[in-house]
């Protein structure tokens, strides 16, 4: 065990715990409203743009400004249930498809026209601040960023489990018909449940500004990311989504090092498919039938 | 109403037309000159910069009584993308009768916008694509004032070979030199005349790490640089990628001498704002800087004077200087033919023009060979320190001595 094997893992882990983070808020949508959220990364990208602004104009610390992010983001997230995927639940899935990509390609070039094509990046004490173990560093804000991953992700499973609203929404994610015959009124659990996955994918973004860097189009890399790591993890299966992403994040810090960073991607990919051929409910999967989630 | 408006479009342009014409034959109507920049799109703020070196230049020799007693003017094409370039040159020659062309910024660009040029015999004098290509298709037309992509290679190996070997006391031969480079076009042919010019150097690769400058996470780069164990970094980058390879060597406590940028992120403002004092030491070769010894480069000052007074503001980057310094150039081998634009009278006067380096306001002296690439421009290597990037090297145009600096480790 040298330490560049250590090194790479411990690397690897720390950006999946980022892609867990970012995956879990899709799998909520996913699983619930049962609508693939093409513009799942632009939610990221707009709460990226809010923590930055937060940050330079009103000069409040990237990790304080998630009081304010995530409920944004929960607002944001209702008004798009609301607004564009209520109207068209029943319609069928490729109308679903295009209303989400429409909503992807729009939000990009509102992005593009307000905020310009440029890369911003955030100065905290943080930034690149890092500590040793042995031969080991590990840098901080993505210690966090991990951390923060689990807890949401524990947090979550005890909110679906132990709850009533949480029972619910296992319920509606199960039977949308059934469980509205119980008289669970279904439309608000979908509100509630994309408004809770936005929350979640807007905290990812807010946790990831402080050593990265946001561009109105960055949006499109972190959903593919996403569904990657969704569809790896079995779809709707947030324990799925959070291996999923610790194993993507492995998979490209190994092959990057061990063989070359300009393959990495392709090397994930691969694995996917892989995968597809395989286990195609994924990973975590809930059985047959499951994985065509939201092209019903 | 719409027939009534065609109708008086037609009678304005026909009015214009009958104008011009006179005017043209009077021999005190201005110079025209087409200029082809992005000005909008992705490459916009650079080339934006770059148009308004040429447009300081065009105002500065207008004021001084123009060329051969004629003002210059200035028709200025927006081209966005290569298809853009190709139609605008297209336009600009046959519709507007433009017998010289400039431009471009990006070598993409250019190399669309001046084939097309060349075909019509028109002159393209190129001020800031560096593709090697660009000089180097056989044209008699196409001439350019800044240095070439090979350049910034063989400064860098120069740089590595008699500098950073004698400082951590090794043989070149024993040096070891590791190149990251963004796979796209750019970075990747920077990496292959790199690589060439390691060879000649006697410097040889320890190894070339390609990476996608898109790219979320670059630790896997930086450990295997780790793993490599470079003494010289040579980096190629755009603005983000260089910013997230420079935080994360710091977070894994990358044990370098040197760093090396190639133009491009290293050299922008941005780069050490981002980084703070961990962009302290990191080396860069670029076209001439700001922060440079003036009484090499004669008319700088005066250039950032005017500059900041018609655009309200310091020059963003060199880009502005490198244009300025081109076309001022073209203004005066214009003036040697009387003002004649004629592509075989031009090619003369250019040929037989010639500058000493340090008399421009780059520094670059103008010697054009017989493919137009002017031979006596040259790329200056410059370092941040203290947030400021200072020319160091060579000695004539610096301001400040290198100094060896581990980059990333404040």
């Amino acid at each position: 065990m040298s330490d560049l094997f250590l090194q790479v893992t411990v690397s690897g882990l720390l950006i999946g715990g980022v892609y867990a983070l970012l995956s879990i808020g899709l799998t909520m949508i996913f699983g619930v409203v049962r609508i693939i959220n093409f513009a799942h990364g632009e939610l990221m990208m707009l709460a990226m743009y809010l923590t930055f602004w937060l940050h330079t104009a009103h000069g409040v610390d990237p990790y304080l400004s998630l009081l304010v992010v995530a409920p944004a983001m929960f607002a944001i997230g209702v008004a798009i249930q609301r607004l564009v995927v209520q109207p068209i639940l029943e319609a069928p899935a490729l109308m679903k498809v295009f209303a989400t990509v429409g909503l992807y390609i729009a939000l990009q070039n509102l992005a593009l026209m307000l905020f310009t094509a440029d890369f911003r990046t955030i100065q905290t004490p943080y930034a690149s601040a890092s500590f040793r173990i042995g031969a080991i560093s590990v840098s901080e804000p993505r210690l966090y960023a991990f951390l923060c991953a689990i807890v949401m992700i524990v947090a979550l499973w005890a909110f679906l489990k132990f709850t009533l609203v949480g029972k619910a929404l296992r319920a509606v994610a199960e039977n949308r018909t059934v469980s509205a015959l119980m008289g669970i009124r279904v439309s608000r659990l979908y509100l509630l449940a994309f408004g809770v996955g936005s929350a979640i994918t807007g905290v990812a973004g807010t946790l990831l500004l402080p050593f990265s860097y946001v561009f109105p189009t960055i949006g499109s890399i972190y959903t593919l990311v996403a569904f990657v790591v969704v569809v790896l993890g079995g779809m709707g299966n947030m324990l799925g989504a959070f291996f999923g992403g610790l194993f993507i994040g492995l998979v490209e810090s190994f092959s990057g090092t061990y063989v070359s960073p300009a393959i990495k991607e392709a090397a994930y990919f691969v694995i996917f498919i892989l995968v597809l051929l395989v286990r195609p409910q994924g990973l975590f999967g809930m059985g047959k039938g499951s994985e065509e989630i939201g092209l019903k | 109403m719409k027939r009534s408006t065609m109708a008086l479009v037609t009678m304005a342009l026909v009015i214009s037309a009958l104008f011009a014409v006179p005017a043209a034959e009077a021999g005190q109507a201005p110079i025209r000159i087409g200029a082809l920049y992005p000005i909008t799109g992705s490459l916009a703020l650079l080339g934006e910069e770059s148009w308004r070196g040429a447009e300081v230049a065009r105002q500065f020799r207008n004021q001084k009584g123009g060329v051969a007693g004629r003002q210059v003017e200035f028709l200025r094409a927006d081209v966005p993308d290569v298809n853009a370039a190709k139609s605008e040159a297209e336009r600009l020659i046959s519709r507007e009768g433009m017998k010289v062309l400039i431009g471009t910024y990006s070598s993409s660009l250019s190399l669309g916008a001046s084939e097309v040029a060349a075909r019509a015999g028109v002159t393209y004098f190129e001020l800031g694509g560096i593709s090697d290509q660009i000089t180097e298709r056989g044209y008699k037309t196409i001439f350019r004032t800044c240095p070439r992509a090979q350049l910034f290679s063989k400064s860098q190996m120069a740089f590595s070979r008699d500098w950073i070997a004698g400082q951590i006391k090794k043989k070149p031969a024993e040096l070891r030199v590791s190149l990251i480079h963004e796979d796209s076009a750019y970075g990747s042919s920077i990496a292959r005349n790199l690589e060439a010019e390691a060879k000649a150097a006697g410097v040889p690769l320890t190894s070339v790490i390609p990476y996608d400058s898109k790219a979320i996470d670059l630790s896997s780069v930086i450990l295997r640089l780790k793993n490599d164990k470079p003494d010289v970094v040579v980096g190629v980058s755009y603005a983000n990628d260089a910013i997230l390879i420079g935080r994360q060597a710091k977070e894994l406590g990358l044990d370098i001498q040197a760093f090396i940028g190639t133009g491009g992120g290293h050299s922008l403002s941005g780069f050490a704002e981002a980084l703070g004092p961990a962009s302290d030491g990191v080396f860069n070769v670029d076209f001439t800087q700001f922060e440079v010894n003036t009484k090499f480069t004669p008319g700088l000052p005066e250039f950032v004077e005017a500059y900041k007074k018609a655009f309200n503001g310091p020059p963003r980057s060199g880009h502005s200087l490198a244009n300025f310094m081109g076309a001022t150039v073209l203004f005066d081998i214009l003036e040697k033919t009387q003002g004649d634009q004629d592509s075989s009278k031009f090619r003369s006067a250019a040929m037989a023009y010639e500058a000493k380096p340090g008399t421009t306001a780059t520094g670059w002296g103008v010697k054009f060979t017989e493919s137009g690439q002017n031979a006596l421009a040259e790329t200056f290597l410059t370092q941040w320190q203290n947030k400021k990037l200072l020319t160091v090297w060579p000695d004539g145009p610096s301001v400040a001595k290198p100094s060896l600096i581990k980059p990333f480790s404040k």
